[in-house]
């Protein structure tokens, strides 16, 4: 059946949930002027391998890409499933620890970090638990619930806005290539669209459909980065940890009798982030169930309490931001070997037959 | 299969339940000051908090005061002797005394900005007065919800077009931006009124380092198209009230020296008139008088360094950046800034205009 | 005497109400057997000797008569036994070995039909289901004439049999729907069927889920809507209501009765049910994460009325609110348990409760008693009381999480509502469907 709105709905929450805590940061420190150079840039490696990695799948119909490397051979399949694996598992962690030490330092400061990390992975694991088409369906009703939300905010922080940050609008060397932050904005631009190879027996999808959705989240992408640079221009944003929420913090709305939206858009953004945490297990469970075959429930329950205790290992803000920057590297690998193997492999199995 | 996600939530429980909730106080046992002084004393910051105390029937205002090493330690120390938690969630209005805004208030702004538990929104004004007598006449003749300092800078309130807004953030942002500084009100404790407004700070670097009048304040809030609406302009030969205003701004770099031409168009309403000027000398008369104040106001803040109206901004595509960085030391003090008003009578109420 | 009579006495003993009148039809002495109870005998009678009057004129033989007038059947215990049951007559004879079931006159035991009770109808058809399973089809029937509905019947249970129907339009609704739920009746044709959790069983649905599978309805207008999409209605027997299956998370807000009006008032009628599950799941918990643990989010005015309004109260706000929830939910129980004529009582004392006494006793904020009437007021307005019962319940969740969390633990208290009825299916059915009678059509 054609599932192509729950595909595009949640590869908008993924992104959308990428965006606005890391990468205006990452963006903002790589480049001093001109930051749409640098986003361009992500977006094109973002649409080009969005393009070559559906383009490979399409190759095999009703398969995922567990199935296309285990066709391949069982060597083949632990060279390219391994990788990947250790991936979902790092950017769980990851994730899971950078995002309760966001809440931490954006609000409920006196909770310890374990009880968020608790909240985030029992209630991610539930729903990886359930299955596939449940995170979907449940894409769909959190996107109802909450995009209105977040469009809300995201107007109203134009309030702020001073467009003479815009200029200039060239910044004529690309030294931005070569910083850590920009590699690690990465993770954005890149880390969303696996799930795409894993859905692939249980829904199918209309691939242009995707990739307008991809074209969606071009504003998002854009307005993350420049709305903090056009409210505080560069050298102040530079210096905040989280840019856009500071951004939607200095937001001043009359006549709502709530003081702070900010807490609202941050939430409603976590709520994206444990979807995204759930598709992360329950793809790490398919690779999983492929080299031993058995019920959701124990390796995720096994994966959150791993999890679990990795994450409470990491100390401190220093050490998530050294686990992201080792992480840009094995996420390059993978995000740049699957999708590129899948349309080889797709491409030669094309020609033979 | 069915036990483990039940024992799960059991274990999940007892430890919820023993541990308790980390952030869970109740609104009634924190303290929500309201108003913020900070003064500086012999290298220590000295802290007034204005702390409405909800009891049962009435709401009574307390003015508590500590010193400390910094903020935080003097907070710190206040929330220790008190029955309650203070929270500075809430704070609307930071008051700073004189003396410590000439100092300098930049590491007190970063501090607010990297706790994040006073609002970036939190307005910063400038007391005139010593910090203490200013609290002590405030809590005399201030109303029980003790929001008056709050509803005064309230644009939904008591704000008017001359009093100068800024908050935490726009403070922050002028202490690291190149091209841009703040004007903060300056305010003291009043004999009829509650408060009275003296004009603003100009804050160059989190340093104050000139003051302008209200009327000078109201130029820089039409220049940043704040409006200007309600403001009363008195003449010799009329005076009007202005209910629109916005601006235009031409700039050029011609041989390193910056030009900018600024134009304000107002939409103003006759009020009075003394003889029988026409439209046109009412016009003139306006423009000269406004032209004349912001040149002189001008001059002043060109002087001291201080880009307050933001000029900087308009020169971001026109000087490199790396040049735009010594903005306020070499290119601020060469600018020729035009400055022109337009004015347009929008009607002249209803009398005709000459028939008395 | 005959050994079946002696047999069929001996099963019903002490059923005083059974009768067993000696009859003479054409010169043969018969019995009439039946429940006092449930036929009308008297007017039975007039009819039977009718027909013997008939019978006589044409020269009929008795078999004749009796294979005209009922069924004639073997000698059978059991069966005899289920018919005298259901409200048959029997006509024994003692001479044949065979007797007669005869559809006799009834008592009139069943309500007459009836304005709803259960669900109040503005503008729109007013007649509701009642006990009697063929009255129910019959209303079907007469609210849409159509040929295709098909009505299939079953009979479960080892002990009591119960009366089943499966309504559903061929051509509308899946095939496959059809025959699952076929065919776990058949599987389950011992299990009985006393109350909606036997129901559910043998349709083969945990017990243990919140939400409730099957939409009912007490109204034919409503069930023919939901069979025109391609759903599928049960009746049970002594049940007054339409069970509609599958059931969609839609159903909470739609009524096919809003149709009669124009559309935008249609969308204006919907978007406030949608708002009441939103308050009445949300309001609570965000006066707890509010008050507790997030109060910056509130306006500085808004917080100091509620600190004032707090003053001196004595336990945490997520005490506070489960107390007055409790009491809340007491006076709703009770409400529904006491007849009628006493019921306004509770409905004051409970408005003084929690009107004044509780406010002006210190136990409570005033805020905390709107937040509580808005939670129950936008509660009832969801469709369907299963519905909103389970609302009742997720709204818990909701508050504890949010007394630990704050606001980020009512947001995740969402996600965990979203998935848990992301994950209810109905033979494979998703609940969350949106456009279920569009698929319908098409597989069907």
């Amino acid at each position: 059946m054609d599932k192509s709105l729950h595909v595009v709905l949640m590869y908008l929450l993924v992104h959308l949930g990428l965006i606005f805590f890391l990468y205006p940061n990452d963006i903002i420190s790589s480049s001093d002027e001109g930051q749409w150079m640098p986003i361009a840039i992500g977006l094109l490696f973002h649409f080009v391998l969005v393009w070559i990695y559906m383009k490979g799948l399409s190759f095999f119909p009703k398969q995922n890409i567990i199935h296309i490397y285990s066709e391949m051979g069982k060597g083949f399949a632990t060279f390219f499933l391994l990788p990947v694996f250790m991936y979902l598992m790092l950017v769980n962690v990851i994730g899971v620890r950078a995002y309760s030490e966001i809440i931490t330092i954006i609000f409920l400061s006196n909770t310890p970090s374990w009880a968020i990390i608790i909240l985030f992975l029992s209630i991610s694991g539930y729903l990886a638990a359930k299955g596939l088409e449940v995170i979907f369906r449940t894409g769909i009703l959190l996107a109802l619930i909450f995009i209105p939300i977040i469009f809300f905010v995201l107007i109203a922080t134009f309030q702020n806005v001073d467009w003479n940050y815009l200029l200039p609008l060239i910044d004529d060397d690309f030294h931005f290539m070569t910083t850590p932050s920009y590699m690690k904005s990465f993770s954005a631009f890149i880390g969303g669209f696996l799930f795409l190879g894993f859905i692939a027996p249980y829904l199918t999808y209309n691939r242009k459909k995707v990739l307008m959705a991809a074209t969606l989240l071009i504003p998002f992408f854009v307005f993350a980065v420049y709305i903090p640079i056009l409210t505080f221009g560069h050298g102040t944003a530079s210096r905040f940890l989280f840019p856009y929420i500071m951004a939607v913090d200095s937001t001043y709305i009359n006549w709502l009798m709530f003081d702070r939206v900010t807490m609202f858009f941050i939430l409603s953004l976590v709520t994206f982030i444990m979807l995204h945490l759930s598709l992360l297990l329950w793809m790490a469970y398919q690779i999983m169930n492929h080299w031993f075959p058995h019920q959701p429930l124990y390796s995720i329950l096994s994966f959150t309490i791993v999890t679990f205790i990795t994450s409470i290992m990491i100390i401190d803000w220093k050490a998530v931001e050294r686990l992201l920057w080792w992480n840009s590297f094995l996420q390059f690998y993978v995000l740049l070997t699957i999708p590129l193997s899948i349309y080889f492999i797709g491409r030669r199995r094309k020609g033979r037959a | 299969m069915r036990i483990i996600p039940l024992k799960l939530l059991i274990t999940l429980c007892t430890v919820f339940l023993l541990s308790g909730c980390w952030d869970t106080k109740d609104i009634n046992h924190r303290s929500l000051p309201i108003v913020m002084g900070v003064a500086m004393e012999d290298d220590q910051y000295n802290i007034h908090l204005q702390i409405p105390d909800p009891d049962t029937d009435v709401m009574q205002v307390r003015i508590v005061s500590e010193t400390g090493e910094t903020v935080s330690q003097a907070v710190d120390k206040l929330s220790a002797n008190m029955e309650s938690r203070i929270d500075l969630l809430h704070v609307k209005v930071i008051v700073i005394e004189k003396e410590l805004a000439k100092e300098g208030v930049k590491d007190l702004i970063s501090g607010f900005m990297r706790a994040r538990e006073v609002s970036p929104k939190a307005l910063v004004v400038v007391s005139d007065e010593k910090i203490e007598p200013f609290f002590s006449n405030l809590n005399n003749t201030t109303d029980p919800q003790g929001t008056t300092l709050f509803d005064f800078f309230d644009k939904d309130a008591g704000w008017s077009p001359q009093i100068a807004l800024t908050r935490v953030w726009e403070l922050y942002r002028s202490i690291h931006s190149t091209t841009r500084d703040v004007v903060l009100p300056i305010i003291k404790s009043g004999d009829s009124t509650v408060i009275q407004h003296l004009g603003s700070a100009v804050i160059k670097n989190g340093r104050m380092v000139e003051r302008i009048d209200p009327e000078e304040t109201l130029l820089v809030n039409a220049f940043y198209e704040e409006s200007t609406h309600g403001k009363v302009e008195v003449m010799e030969e009329a005076t009007v009230l202005i209910v629109g205003n916005t601006m235009d701004h031409k700039s050029r770099n011609i041989d390193q020296v910056p030009y900018l031409n600024s134009q304000l168009h107002l939409k103003v309403v006759l009020l009075e008139t003394i003889g029988k000027p026409t439209d046109k000398e009412i016009r003139t008369a306006l423009e000269t008088q406004l032209t004349n104040r912001f040149n002189e106001m001008f001059s002043k803040i060109q002087e001291s360094k201080a880009d307050v109206l933001g000029l900087g901004q308009y020169f971001r595509a026109k000087i490199p950046s790396e040049e735009l960085k010594k903005w306020r030391s070499e290119h601020y003090p060469k600018l020729k800034m035009e400055f022109e008003v337009h004015a347009v009578i929008r009607n002249e109420g209803q009398i005709k205009l000459g028939a008395d | 005497m005959d050994p079946f009579i002696k047999e069929l006495k001996e099963k019903f003993v002490h059923s005083d109400d059974l009768f067993l009148h000696e009859e003479e039809i054409l010169d043969v002495p018969v019995l009439l057997v039946g429940f006092k109870s449930l036929i009308d005998f008297t007017k039975t009678k007039v009819t039977l000797q009718k027909y013997i009057d008939t019978a006589i004129s044409s020269q009929k033989t008795i078999g004749e008569l009796l294979n005209e007038i009922g069924e004639v059947k073997e000698k059978d215990l059991e069966e005899a036994v289920s018919s005298i049951m259901t409200g048959k007559l029997l006509i024994i004879s003692n001479s044949h070995r065979k007797y007669a079931v005869i559809e006799p006159f009834h008592n009139m035991l069943n309500r007459a039909i009836e304005p709803p009770t259960n669900e109040n109808i503005l503008q729109g058809s007013l007649s509701s289901f009642n006990e009697d399973i063929k009255t129910n089809i019959g209303l079907i029937r007469k609210q849409i004439n159509a040929s295709n509905i098909r009505a299939e019947f079953f009979s479960v249970g080892s002990e009591q049999k119960t009366k089943l129907s499966m309504l559903y339009f061929e051509g509308q609704a899946d095939k496959k729907l059809v025959e699952k739920i076929r065919s776990s009746f058949e599987k389950n044709q011992d299990r009985e069927i006393n109350n909606l959790q036997n129901l559910a069983k043998s349709l083969g649905f945990s017990g243990w889920s919140v939400i409730s599978k099957v939409n009912t309805t007490e109204l034919p207008s409503e069930t023919v809507a939901f069979l025109r999409k391609g759903r599928v209605a049960l009746f049970v027997d002594r049940y007054p209501f339409a069970l509609i299956l599958p059931c969609f998370l839609w159903d909470m807000f739609t009524l096919e009765n809003d149709r009669n009006y124009p559309i935008p008032l249609m969308a204006s009628i919907r978007l406030v049910r949608i708002f009441g599950i939103l308050i009445s799941l949300l309001i609570p918990a965000l006066y707890v994460a509010l008050v507790a643990v997030n109060p910056e989010v509130l306006r500085i005015e808004l917080a100091l009325s509620i600190a004032q309004s707090r003053e001196a109260i004595p336990y945490p706000a997520l005490v506070e609110i489960l107390l007055m929830l409790i009491i809340l939910e007491l006076i709703i129980e009770a409400s529904v348990r006491l007849p009628s004529s006493i019921g306004p009582t509770i409905t004051m004392v409970g408005g003084i409760i929690l009107g004044q006494a509780v406010v002006e006793a210190k136990l409570v904020s005033t805020l905390l008693i709107i937040i509580l009437a808005a939670t129950t007021i936008a509660n009832s307005t969801l469709v369907g009381i299963q519905n909103s019962l389970a609302v009742r319940l997720f709204k818990y969740v909701l508050v504890i999480l949010a007394s630990i969390y704050g606001v980020l633990g009512i947001l995740g208290g969402i996600v965990l509502i979203s998935a848990y009825l992301a994950s209810i299916e109905t033979f494979g059915i998703s609940y969350l469907n949106l456009n279920y009678a569009k698929e319908g059509t098409k597989n069907g």
